[in-house]
């Protein structure tokens, strides 16, 4: 049998040459450029579709059934019956192709007890509102509806009736008020009160209107704020958000023997020293870990019963879940995830090479596509392609705040600078070398199917291939003396110009080396870079030093840019990616000015924008959305390269076993994938 | 021959002095017992060939490639090695076929196709890319490359591409002068070292010798690993890789040196009470000459025998930072870097000549130890 | 001999303490801490953590206190016995370690029993029948194994189980019997997924072993007792294999005590590759998070099974060998 590296001869006959010499002339011209229709891997990406919410009461199902085990623990008289678990006002949802079987066991693999993301993003579900499957609406999930009113100041989010928590005890608006007054307002638990509960510097509150109604009340317009309950925020439910003592609500009935208020401070301290803590903070942190604690109540389809810190992670059905289908069946329709543990990650890759693998997306690396592909037979499973909505997955941050070396800082602030390092890239080069040719190559601006995409041109803007135009704006800004070998000089005489691009390993994509590349590319245009590969850590410090030149990261989450704006402007004070577009001005921001360096006037202008559009009602919201990209992609602050690609996290196995797998699903850490397809509704066909 | 029989067994009649041979035994130098001795144990002769041969490569690696390591083109990544084809019907011109690929769109994988029709001529002695012969003479020749009209970097591939299509051939050349060479350092200190520390230990004895051997086994109980990433984390940012590189090997060979004093100071001890030094003392000698003169040429081979063994284990562990990610990185090259690179699924899977660098370590290291093994035999020529 | 052994168990004890502050000192040497990595973490997923909470989860972790006052603090704690609660596990050390311990030595012993296999009979040829082709080509098997990188092999090894004979990837037991307790089946999966890294391990330990052993044989084989044996009419083999091998293996033997650390430290590389649940990818995950007390404990125990096995195999050595007593 040949193996794949070895060379196909042509046969003898003239026949064979020439029809050899056509496919020849055509793969030539093929090779290395993407195919006219559409991108690669077209057949692997599919229709976006996914689960809907059903609305017209008409539909709603009058009668509940349940999973099996759970019937007979109904009939042992453990559990009271059906319609008395899935409340008063269940939610029902349509699943993408049909209705589901009940049974079987999802296998997953985790790397660690720091991997609770994976947890939190295929079964972890209980944020207020939800993202649909397009990304782009909001649907509810925990509460039922929501109203908004006095002109975005306030905003009634309605609960369920006769909601339970997964131990039976009633799920109402005061696990939200005591999240709100005990937890959140409690300056020992919560020192740094959360950014998203207030609008334009001013804290808003949270109040009771009766069990199963909350308000929460703002001074100025924030009708951004549904984005923030629908999205992975700090008030992004209990699962996930709970181990920082965050989340919007949280399980009275459970944590007050652990808070001093109500169990008194003796009785705490005997408990937190009785368990190894020093401090009783730490302790109810533990507590509400969803993913360590498998006492804690949630209000998720699945319950941790062996915790993240042992080497299975099991997760089981949540008896009182809320979700039903339209035929009535209480999901989830699979009652156990078993987590296995691979903290390399070839072998859990090969693991899921090797079929032992359910549903798998997280940390499956698309470089290993063609051996998933080879492997389909005989792992029993499918592969899905899911672009990211995000412009880049590799995206070159350039520091605008660099003080260390003023020449480079004053060329990194030079818009043509960066315009033409910008066009001396060969992102067709990038895309087929390590995206296996399925990304898009472009400017950083989010995705064309979203609302806030300002229109096609940009994603080509200042983003093609142009070194001859590159040359010319080097030269026009003044860079037009080159050395012996080509590249050229700096203007103050201290020899030859070099950018410093800095780099973190063992990530999905191998940042390293696409900066190898971008560096022999802009030989061309005569910029020397010089590539470092640092520690995740020492990278992260550096940035908040302001020390780095230029750095290589994603932008994932740029899609959703108002809950999650890190990678689009200096939001966050340290860490990777949009931490260095100019640390200084992070220190701007977060200071209200009092500390750091004032941006450079479009920068301020897409603050200023951004800030304003929290309080802005939807169309005006997307204006300014619009307007906030122009100005980015304009600057070039942030250099894309190729993006809208399923590199992260995007490459989905599925086993042929499962079913309500959707052809294509949004892919986006805000929405938390697989989330929004809705993953109660999965079930395992035999 | 005659020398060795004679040596080999040291009581027989011929060795008093009554032949030629056994006269020539007598008045041989030490290096020439040694080498005699060396020369029977014909694996270590074969693999000191082996491991000069490393140092020209490492020496000559600009000529010896094909193309620059560093030109990278998407449209020959991840390209198996070519054939070589030597004939051209009857006649001797070596030359390789055009290759064409593209991505199949059903199995993502790269499918190169030969080109039957365009024959690229190799030649020997081929005008390339230009380079400086051991960093000084500008020349443009190299071993291989192809005729007038093309370019061997888009056409020449011995050993396939990497996933950037960069020529394996080249980087392998390349990375060979680093890794043999950057090894040298490391063990010239451990050797400085050991010999110093050791000897002292050896010599003097009392607590000199007792305060360096709980040194030593303080050294030997720090595990490596957590020492090397806890080092590698900590040193300052803006050294080039090849800087922290040497300041990695340095503390490596900081803590290899023990192996190398406790041979030292074990011979140190035996020879302290051989007549010959007790001669010397007694003669009047001072303590450096009796040190210098007299006892160091007598355990000088199996000085030479230990270094020689070191080698190896630096190789090894240059391999191992790298697997782990902490010695040599990208963008630099040596064999720690391109098997770092080829130790994933997809590698093995399907495109396995990059696992080809695992070669040359391997020879290397098998080459290094049969030579210190040989070396450290012969260094006792009245022994076995 | 009572006396040199006091000493040094004393000498011991000291050299504990200068490998506990040079554990603690490892740990602390890249910038930043736990906290560093967890808030990189938490903003990666679009957290933010502002300055305020990242100096209150330091001052929770007591991490925001000077090095010394928390090397003091973690030194009380190990003194009691108590080993610290790891940071990113949320279990106490001494729980998260004990898991894993009983599957290092396992693993560690059944890659001593494999080299012990491969080395002595390739040792013992190798010194009978020197410089024959013989010689040459089983000394090249044993040393291929330590010129092999251990990682790419085991990559390898791995992929062709897989791939042509269906085994489970990579760890010490299949999906179903992870979590299981002890059974006849269990230890079957055990030893199903044992025999990859234990022969990866031996043929890379078996090189030092097979020189040693040779270097000795030779030393015995010439010695007059060998060649009156032979004049006594004493088979070839029993002449070989009764006197002088014995002798020669007498260093192995006190060899063992230190033999457990060094395994332990030498499969680092192969169970993070293979993704075993021993205490080799524990520590790197540990040194790489920063995790302080778990990084610190398994160094810390690292050192002191080196130290422990260099005492024991030094007593052994001068208990079995009178002329080392001597030359001390």
């Amino acid at each position: 049998m040949r193996r794949p590296w070895q060379m196909r001869k042509t046969g003898k006959s003239w026949c064979w040459l020439a029809v050899a010499l056509c496919v020849l002339a055509v793969s030539g011209w093929m090779g290395g450029h993407a195919v006219a229709a559409g991108p690669a891997g077209s057949e692997l990406m599919g229709k976006l579709e996914g689960p809907e919410v059903v609305t017209d009461t008409a539909k709603f199902p009058k009668s509940f059934k349940e999973a099996p085990q759970l019937a007979e623990l109904v009939k042992a008289g453990k559990l009271p019956p059906v319609q008395e678990r899935v409340s008063q006002d269940p939610l029902v949802i349509k699943p993408v192709h049909e209705i589901g079987k009940y049974g079987g066991t999802w296998r997953r693999g985790f790397s660690g007890p720091a991997d609770f993301w994976n947890g939190y993003r295929c079964c972890g579900h209980d944020k207020i509102l939800f993202w649909d499957y397009t990304g782009n609406k909001i649907a509810p999930n925990v509460a039922k509806g929501w109203e908004i009113s006095d002109n975005g100041r306030t905003f009634t989010v309605f609960l369920r009736k006769g909601m339970k928590w997964s131990d039976g005890h009633p799920f109402t608006a005061d696990d939200f008020v005591f999240w709100y007054e005990d937890i959140h307002q409690n300056n020992d638990l919560v020192p740094a009160k959360t950014p998203v509960l207030s609008i334009n510097g001013k804290p808003g509150k949270m109040e009771k209107v009766d069990d199963t109604t909350i308000r929460f009340i703002f001074e100025d317009p924030y009708f951004a704020f549904v984005d923030v309950l629908a999205g992975a925020t700090h008030l992004g439910g209990h699962t996930y958000q709970g181990r920082e003592l965050m989340g919007g609500f949280a399980p009275r009935h459970y944590l007050q023997q652990y808070h001093p208020k109500y169990a008194g401070k003796e009785a705490v301290d005997k408990l937190v020293k009785a368990a190894g803590y020093d401090n009783w903070v730490s302790f109810l942190k533990f507590k509400n870990d969803w993913a360590f604690n498998p006492e804690l109540p949630t209000v998720a389809a699945w319950k941790t019963t062996s915790p993240i810190n042992s080497p299975t992670w099991i997760l089981e059905r949540n008896p009182y879940f809320y979700m039903v289908d339209p035929a009535g069946n209480q999901l989830p329709y699979i009652g156990k995830v078993i987590m296995t543990v691979a903290e390399n990650l070839e072998v859990l890759n090969l693991r899921a090479i090797a079929g032992e693998y359910d549903f798998q997306a997280r940390h499956i690396d698309i470089s290993k596509l063609p051996v998933f592909l080879e492997n389909r037979a005989k792992g029993n499973y499918k592969v899905y392609l899911d672009p990211a909505d995000s412009g880049c997955d590799a995206c070159m941050f350039l520091n605008q705040t660099y003080e260390a070396d003023t020449e480079i800082g004053k060329w990194l602030q030079n818009r043509d600078f960066r315009i033409a390092l910008s066009l001396g890239i060969d992102r067709e080069q990038l895309n087929e070398a390590f995206w296996l040719g399925v990304g898009t190559p472009g400017s950083q601006v989010l995705s064309e199917s979203s609302p806030y995409n300002p229109g096609p041109e940009y994603r080509t803007m200042h983003s093609t291939y142009d070194p001859a135009k590159a040359n010319q704006l080097l030269d026009s800004i003044g860079l037009t003396k080159k050395d012996a070998e080509g590249y050229r000089v700096r203007t103050d005489g201290k020899g030859r110009l070099r950018i410093e691009i800095m780099t973190v390993g063992g990530q999905f994509l191998q940042f390293t080396q696409i900066a190898e590349m971008i560096r022999e590319q802009w030989r061309k245009i005569g910029i020397q870079a010089d590539v470092s590969e640092i520690e995740r850590s020492l990278a992260i410090k550096r940035a908040g030093a302001n020390e780095n030149q230029a750095h290589l990261w994603q932008n994932d989450g740029t899609e959703h840019f108002f809950t999650f704006p890190t990678h689009l402007f200096p939001y966050a004070l340290e860490g990777l990616g949009g931490a260095n577009i100019g640390p200084l001005w992070a220190q701007w921001f977060r200071s209200n000015g009092a500390r750091g360096k004032e941006p450079a006037p479009p920068m301020q202008k897409l603050i200023e924008l951004w800030k304003k559009a929290f309080g802005a009602p939807e169309e005006e919201r997307i204006k300014l959305g619009k307007e906030i990209w122009r100005i980015a992609v304009e600057e070039q602050w942030v250099i894309g390269t190729v993006g809208l690609s399923p590199a992260a996290q995007g490459v989905r196995i599925v086993s042929n076993n499962m079913g309500n797998n959707p052809a294509r699903q949004y892919n986006s850490p805000d929405g938390m994938t697989p989330a929004t397809s809705r993953p109660e509704t999965f079930f395992f066909k035999k | 021959m005659a020398e060795e029989a004679v040596l080999h067994g040291v009581e027989t009649p011929e060795a008093h002095g009554t032949t030629d041979a056994g006269e020539r035994v007598y008045v041989a130098s030490q290096w020439q017992l040694m080498w005699w001795r060396f020369r029977k144990h014909h694996l270590a002769m074969a693999a000191g060939i082996v491991v000069v041969c490393f140092y020209l490569v490492a020496l000559c690696a600009d000529f010896l490639a094909t193309t620059d390591p560093e030109l990278s083109d998407a449209k020959r990544s991840l390209m198996p090695p070519q054939r070589l084809y030597w004939f051209d019907g009857w006649s001797l011109r070596p030359h390789v076929y055009a290759v064409k690929g593209a991505r199949d769109p059903k199995t993502f994988k790269r499918v190169y196709q030969v080109d039957p029709t365009q024959k690229i001529p190799v030649h020997v002695f081929a005008h390339g890319f230009p380079y400086k012969l051991f960093g000084l003479i500008p020349m443009d020749r190299h071993l291989l490359g192809v005729g007038a009209g093309h370019e061997a970097a888009q056409t020449l591939f011995i050993l396939g591409t990497d996933v950037q299509g960069r020529d394996l051939w080249s980087r392998l050349l390349y990375a060979t002068r680093i890794s043999v060479s950057i090894g040298l350092v490391g063990v010239a200190l451990s050797l400085f070292l050991g010999v110093l520390l050791g000897g002292m230990s050896g010599f003097y004895g009392g607590w000199v010798d007792t305060l360096i051997q709980r040194l030593i086994e303080i050294l030997r109980s720090i595990p490596t690993i957590p020492l090397w990433m806890g080092l590698a984390a900590a040193l300052p940012r803006d050294w080039s890789i090849l800087q922290m590189y040497f300041a990695i090997t340095i503390i490596i060979s900081l803590l290899g040196w023990t192996e190398l004093a406790r041979v030292v100071r074990g011979r140190f001890l035996a020879l302290r009470e051989e007549d010959f030094v007790v001669a010397a003392r007694l003669a009047g000698c001072s303590q450096m000459r009796i040190i210098f003169v007299h006892m160091v040429p007598s355990f000088m081979s199996h000085i030479i025998a230990a270094t020689t063994l070191a080698l190896p284990a630096m190789i090894i562990s240059e391999t191992s930072l790298s697997f782990l990610g902490l010695g040599l990185r990208p963008p630099a090259v040596s064999w720690g870097v391109l098997l770092q690179q080829a130790q994933n699924v997809q590698t093995v899977a399907i495109s396995p000549w990059l696992m080809l660098p695992a070669i040359p370590v391997i020879i290397a290291v098998l080459a290094f130890n049969f030579l210190g093994d040989g070396l450290r035999d012969a260094a006792d020529p009245y022994g076995y | 001999m009572l006396a040199y052994i006091l000493r040094r168990l004393l000498i011991a004890i000291g050299t504990v303490w200068v490998i506990s502050v040079v554990s603690f000192a490892i740990i602390q040497l890249p910038p930043g801490d736990y906290v560093t990595s967890y808030i990189a973490q938490l903003m990666s997923t679009g957290s933010l953590v502002t300055q305020e909470e990242a100096e209150n989860l330091r001052a929770q972790y007591g991490l925001d206190q000077p090095i010394y006052v928390q090397y003091a603090k973690w030194v009380w704690l190990v003194l009691q016995g108590n080993f610290g609660v790891s940071m990113e596990w949320k279990r106490p050390v001494t729980e998260v370690i004990g898991d894993r311990l009983l599957l290092t030595v396992l693993l560690a012993l059944t890659a001593v029993i494999f080299t012990w296999i491969l080395a002595i009979p390739i040792g013992i040829y190798s010194a009978v029948r020197q410089y024959s082709v013989g010689d040459y080509v089983f000394t090249c098997m044993g040393f291929i194994g330590l010129a092999i990188p251990n990682f790419l092999l085991a990559l390898v090894i791995m992929y062709l189980a897989f791939a042509y004979f269906g085994a489970s990837v990579g760890g010490l037991f299949s999906t179903e019997y992870m979590d299981a307790p002890w059974s006849l089946a269990r230890v079957q999966d055990l030893l199903k997924h044992l025999w990859i890294p234990a022969i990866i391990l031996s043929t890379a330990g078996s090189a030092h072993l097979i020189r040693i052993l040779r270097a000795n044989l030779l030393d015995e084989l010439r010695k007059p007792y060998v060649v009156t044996a032979r004049a006594k009419g004493l088979s070839e083999l029993r002449a070989i294999l009764k006197y002088p091998v014995r002798v020669a293996l007498n260093p192995f033997i006190s060899t063992v005590g230190y033999t457990l650390p060094y395994l332990v430290s030498g499969s680092i590389i192969v169970s993070i590759v293979l993704s075993l649940p021993t205490v080799g990818p524990l520590l790197l995950k540990a040194l790489l998070a920063q995790d302080m007390f778990l990084a610190g404990t398994i160094v810390l125990l690292l050192g002191v099974m080196t130290v422990i096995g260099t005492l024991i195999s030094d007593i052994l050595l001068i208990w079995v060998d009178p002329r080392i007593r001597l030359e001390e």
